[in-house]
């Protein structure tokens, strides 16, 4: 596994690197300074970070009248408490009313893992996409976050940037460049078909994109060298170039930490049927059934099968379906 | 930058009446808006529009600003936008129709420059007005400071973020920020006494940091008056209970809550006509 680091680390350096760069930018957080991790850029830049206490609604809407006012506004607080709590603030204000502000939703997914369900946000990347103007990222690594929370300061209007408290393993090059709506090929399988003749490609969202990682290395052992898709750029996503690269394969497995609901295997699944892909797809999420799962992170991505073992299960599931349905 | 117009007790008067005729005849000719919430704030915007705020009307730049938080009471800032000039009288007509500029909340991008933000659901206004004044406040430095004027509704009050967002008003000490109260007394259900009783009011501004005025909302030269002699930089931000009445100027419209999300019919309108122009 390469070296790890947190994307907070990443998107704070860049928001320094910002306005060292003479950018008016302000950060406005939910007494969620430590959250955030935001200090060093404070200790520089102590009167761009506006402090508005426990009140998330009011930290969206003031950031909406913020970038009214000609900053360009980040906010930085925790993901569940940003698309719940907020959710009509940033409807309104901040997509609807097309202002200009950059949302960081910290520690999403299950991050919070024992903590439970109250601090978990399986539904960030399915509520903004049901709001149809901002754009949506979930970067994987730090050099990721960094880039896309540079991209995001360079367009006008609302961008929402799904962010993780973990170390993540770094996948990318210091110097990758970060394209939005191009599907991120981190690996890619044998052009033919490999050894056995099966094509399998992962696609996988942010937090799980290192999991997905580890299980393709576990996979070669087996001869499979799945393709892996980092679907970091969810809108705007150019789906003529995913198609291509998932109609290239035999077998799909996608991983998210996030609902199956309006996440990237609901978005795969209807790329496919809209062009008449069909190819073996295995979906791997949070289920429904129950509100959620309890325990700790690893606990939680175990139950539901969005860690390595349980990722390269269901590759390795998905071959045996292929290939029984071959021999058939 | 000074108000474009500066207008006189008399003009302010005559606006005011010109505001109220044109929202009878847009609301019967839509046979919807909601009548009521817009008769009562026509002088409060009149009083903004025409004498407080600070702006350039050609080409239009804004040095102090306006959030209409009570965006269901759009039409009436419609109605105030044509006597301004800014929308041709006859588009009134087009109000609440398909691919119509004049949606049923304001929507920036239909009349970009005009209106500020989107609003409808209520107890926005307040946190993105904050949000704008301390942007303002940041940007000015030393130098004038640009205002910000937001208008809320009374019932709109129990939405708990208003409260978030004096909080934070009073806290950033926002003296360039002013929240103005269509204080009706009626929400659409009943009387807002009846529904929650937001008395008393003023003491919670005051008991939130601000700094309170009292006044009678249906007087566009007190109001404007009352704003003038504010000062800006006190650090305390402004809340003004204006003491108006739903549906004011016509007599069967006034402080009837049915009036909140009805218009008025053929024979109602020409009343309606007739009591303004005799007022």
């Amino acid at each position: 596994m390469h070296e790890a680091a947190d994307l907070r680390d990443g998107a704070v350096r860049a928001l320094t690197e910002l306005v060292e760069a003479g950018a008016d930018v302000v950060v406005m957080v939910s007494d969620s300074t430590s959250t955030s991790k935001i200090g060093p850029f404070q200790k520089r830049f102590g009167d761009r970070v506006i402090n508005v206490g426990i009140a998330e609604q009011n930290m969206v809407g003031m950031a909406a009248g913020m970038a009214l006012g000609n900053h360009v506004v980040f906010t930085a607080n925790a993901a569940p408490f940003l698309v719940a709590r907020a959710n009509e603030q940033v409807k309104n204000d901040v997509c609807y009313s097309q202002t200009n502000v950059k949302m960081l939703g910290l520690n999403a997914g299950v991050a919070y893992g024992p903590l439970a369900s109250t601090h978990h946000a399986i539904d960030d990347i399915s509520i903004m996409s049901g709001f149809g103007n901002v754009q949506i990222f979930a970067p994987c690594d730090v050099f990721e976050a960094a880039q896309m929370v540079r991209y995001a300061a360079s367009v006008d209007g609302p961008v929402y940037i799904r962010l993780d408290n973990a170390n993540l393993p770094v996948l990318h090059d210091a110097d990758h460049v970060f394209e939005p709506g191009k599907p991120d090929i981190l690996l890619r399988g044998p052009q033919g078909a490999d050894a056995l003749g099966r094509r399998a490609v992962i696609v996988a969202l942010g937090s799980v994109v290192g999991e997905a990682f580890a299980a393709c290395q576990a996979l070669r052992a087996r001869e499979i060298a799945p393709t892996l898709i980092n679907l970091s750029s969810i809108r705007p996503l150019d789906t003529d170039a995913l198609a291509a690269v998932l109609s290239e394969h035999d077998l799909i497995v996608t991983a998210e930490e996030h609902s199956l609901h309006g996440g990237i295997g609901a978005l795969i699944a209807m790329q496919l049927a809209r062009r008449g892909i069909a190819r073996a797809l295995a979906t791997l999420g949070v289920t429904e059934g129950e509100f959620a799962h309890y325990g700790t992170r690893a606990g939680i991505r175990k139950h539901y099968g969005i860690d390595a073992a349980g990722i390269e299960q269901a590759v390795l599931a998905l071959v045996g379906a292929v290939d029984a349905a071959a021999e058939a | 930058m000074e108000n474009p117009y500066s207008a006189s007790e008399v003009e302010l008067e005559a606006h005011a009446r010109a505001i109220r005729k044109r929202i009878c005849v847009m609301n019967a000719g839509a046979k919807s808006g909601h009548t009521g919430g817009d008769m009562s704030e026509v002088d409060i915007l009149v009083a903004l529009y025409f004498r407080v705020m600070r702006y350039r009307a050609e080409p239009l730049a804004w040095f102090d600003q306006f959030v209409l938080s009570k965006g269901h009471g759009v039409g009436g800032l419609y109605c105030c936008f044509a006597e301004l000039g800014w929308l041709p009288e006859d588009e009134l007509s087009t109000y609440l129709r398909d691919n119509s500029r004049l949606p049923g909340h304001p929507v920036r991008q239909k009349l970009p420059g005009y209106v500020t933000v989107n609003t409808g659901a209520l107890g926005h206004g307040l946190p993105i007005a904050t949000g704008l004044a301390l942007a303002k406040r940041r940007h000015a430095g030393s130098g004038d400071m640009g205002r910000v004027f937001v208008l809320t509704g009374d019932g709109e009050l129990e939405e708990g973020s208003n409260w978030e967002a004096a909080m934070a008003a009073s806290h950033f000490e926002l003296g360039n920020l002013v929240v103005i109260v269509d204080r009706n007394h009626l929400q659409l259900a009943d009387a807002t006494k009846n529904i929650m009783n937001p008395e008393p009011l003023p003491e919670k501004f005051a008991a939130f940091g601000m700094e309170v005025f009292e006044t009678n909302g249906n007087d566009p030269a007190g109001l404007s008056r009352l704003m003038e002699e504010m000062d800006f930089r006190n650090g305390k931000p402004k809340a003004v209970v204006a003491e108006t009445i739903k549906g004011r100027g016509v007599s069967f419209m006034e402080n009837v809550a049915a009036w909140h999300h009805k218009f008025p019919n053929e024979e109602e309108l020409a009343r309606a006509l007739k009591e303004l122009d005799h007022a």
